[in-house]
């Protein structure tokens, strides 16, 4: 089994009066995509966001390659390479599509300008729009937008916020491509309610529930259970 | 050789692209009538109605910077207009005599003390929430016009100070005459302001237009985004008050060389300057920079000649008495006139022209895809 690049444990999140995360604890091992389930209101999107220093852990750890980082700001984490993507599309609207991936490029480089060469042949939407504002967007576009701004550094852990709410089927396959190649080169956390997609690139899961993590395992395993899918996030078969 | 990238490739066609626009023509004409305007307008009022447009055109553009690029309302800039102006005013007018050296001396001080006070308030205030920061900022400024105004012994209280312009920024200075009109110490101050607007105007340009100006832009649009992205957000707002106060300094300073006084009233006062400042920055647009000098211009011209209505249509329709009672309130005709530019241009001229530009232009591109 490969080592944890990321160890979330016995983490507690207020927002305001709201105790959300309630001793959360969880791994994101080494070459694979982790993915955190769990109905609305579970805590998965506060998961990431308290990783990622947007929320402040109340209490708990977080260790992230062997450093402590639950009381960083935000820039100081991201700088330390883990990218963010945020649910409804996280894009700058007001910039265009180039100003949006230029921004996100922390420094100039052959070896970022290679990776954005390679993020556009991903993405060939984006090099079309390149100089359109990034508030004309279709939804799939800004999704696409959002992964590629995160991606185009040299990210080692990537969180990824339900990147297919909203968005057509045919576009959500996209998205799976496009992850499917990110874990290639970078440790993936992936938060998604659409079980389809969870399924297609996770390799290991938590289900949270209140703030908790009451399951976890390899995602083959959870694929054949279908008491726990139904127990925890919906999902029933239709006979 | 290595392949060009997009964002180089975008480069080369930028510059390819930015000589040959229509835009660019544009510009140089209206460079090119202001820089006529002595010869071609040459009495008081219009040549000072120009200088007027090119100083709020340039620090209308240093509060875009704050408003329109970072996303931060500031009450507090025109203040730093003033402290501007009594710099210069100190130097070459209370404490200093009119020598070329005081009056540089009284443009860096300008610089220095904006550029101390704004990271001080920025340090002070800025992690507050954004009305918050907008209400310290107008305390502040409330505070500045009360100071001026109380000590009077330092600053000349509500009497102000009068300039004494050295060299060839005096009005006593001429060169002769060229194309029928006298070179003299007004010309002379005419062409350094607005030279000097103008290079301030290009280095607000490219502060914009830099790396530094995209991170603004995405603070602008959502603060938390721009720090997951790896960006002191903190760092970043302060350097945008700081540079656009320190621009705001500068341009109260030319402000000053051109009034030849200062005062409370005309220098700090929040609705005399700041008003006038928000005003233009709306009927322009936010977040273009050149939108300044279209606000500047409406405000000032409309400020300028809709008084002068009245004359007109007493001279034209002498019987029309309730024509003459209209005309006499010419703020009532300013107020319709600026419902409907914001009816007819809701992102201000410049901003909903670019953006009736961006939607045809996605149109186009939506039909290729």
């Amino acid at each position: 089994m490969s080592e944890a690049i990321l160890a979330v444990s016995g983490v507690h999140t207020f927002i305001g009066q709201h105790h959300i995360l309630q001793g959360i604890s969880f791994e994101a091992r080494a070459d694979a995509v982790t993915v955190l389930l769990g109905r609305n209101g579970a805590g998965k999107s506060t998961t990431l966001k308290t990783t990622i220093g947007l929320l402040p852990a109340a209490r708990g750890k977080i260790v992230y390659r062997g450093k402590e980082i639950q009381d960083c700001k935000p820039y100081e984490i991201a700088r330390e390479g883990i990218g963010f993507i945020p649910e409804h599309m996280g894009i700058f609207a007001g910039l265009t599509v180039e100003e949006n991936m230029r921004v996100a490029m922390l420094s100039e480089d052959a070896d970022t300008h290679r990776r954005l060469e390679r993020t556009l042949d991903m993405f060939a939407d984006l090099r079309k729009f390149w100089r359109a504002k990034a508030g004309i967007l279709s939804g799939g576009q800004k999704q696409m937008l959002s992964i590629a701004r995160a991606i185009v550094n040299k990210t080692s852990l990537l969180l990824i916020d339900e990147p297919s709410k909203g968005l057509a089927p045919i576009i959500v396959d996209v998205l799976i491509d496009a992850i499917n190649q990110i874990k290639e080169r970078s440790v993936v956390i992936l938060v998604e309610q659409n079980f389809y997609m969870a399924s297609s690139v996770g390799d290991y899961f938590f289900i949270l529930d209140d703030g908790m993590v009451v399951h976890s395992g390899e995602m083959p395993a959870l694929i054949q259970d279908e008491a726990l899918q139904s127990r925890y996030l919906g999902i029933s078969k239709i006979s | 050789m290595a392949e060009p990238t997009p964002v180089h490739l975008f480069h080369m066609s930028e510059k390819r692209r930015q000589f040959k626009s229509s835009g660019f023509f544009l510009k140089m004409a209206v460079l090119l009538l202001f820089i006529l305007v002595p010869f071609l307008f040459p009495s008081f009022k219009t040549v000072d109605l120009a200088m007027q447009i090119v100083m709020f055109a340039a620090l209308v553009a240093s509060f875009d910077i704050l408003l329109g690029y970072t996303g931060i309302l500031s009450f507090g800039h025109g203040m730093f207009f003033g402290i501007g102006a009594y710099c210069v005013a100190f130097l070459i007018g209370k404490y200093g005599s009119p020598s070329y050296g005081n009056l540089i001396l009284g443009f860096l001080l300008a610089a220095a003390v904006s550029a101390v006070l704004a990271l001080l308030i920025s340090l002070l205030t800025l992690r507050v929430k954004a009305i918050f920061f907008a209400m310290i900022t107008l305390a502040i400024a409330e505070l500045a016009i009360v100071l001026a105004t109380k000590l009077s012994g330092l600053t000349g209280g509500e009497d102000g100070i009068s300039l004494f312009t050295p060299g060839i920024f005096s009005p006593a200075f001429n060169l002769g005459e060229f194309m029928g009109i006298d070179i003299n110490g007004r010309v002379v101050t005419y062409y350094f302001i607005l030279f000097s607007c103008l290079a301030l105007f290009l280095i607000m340009l490219r502060f914009t237009k830099s790396p530094l100006g995209r991170v603004l832009q995405a603070i602008r649009d959502n603060v938390q985004r721009a720090e997951a992205l790896g960006y002191n957000t903190f760092l970043y707002q302060s350097i945008s008050i700081t540079f656009g106060c320190v621009v705001a300094g500068l341009v109260g300073a030319l402000y000053a060389l051109w009034v030849g006084y200062v005062n409370p009233e005309s220098s700090l006062s929040v609705m005399t300057i700041m008003l006038d400042v928000l005003l233009m920055v709306i009927i322009g647009g936010m977040g273009t920079l050149y939108g300044g000098l279209i606000g500047a211009a409406f405000l000032k011209i409309t400020q300028t000649y809709l008084p002068d209505l009245q004359h007109l249509a007493k001279d034209l329709f002498p019987q029309a008495e309730f024509l003459h009672n209209i005309m006499e309130r010419w703020l009532l005709l300013f107020g319709v006139l600026f419902i409907l530019v914001v009816i007819f241009f809701p992102k201000g001229v410049i901003g909903s022209i670019r953006e009736y530009g961006a939607r045809r232009k996605s149109r186009g591109l939506n039909k290729t895809a």
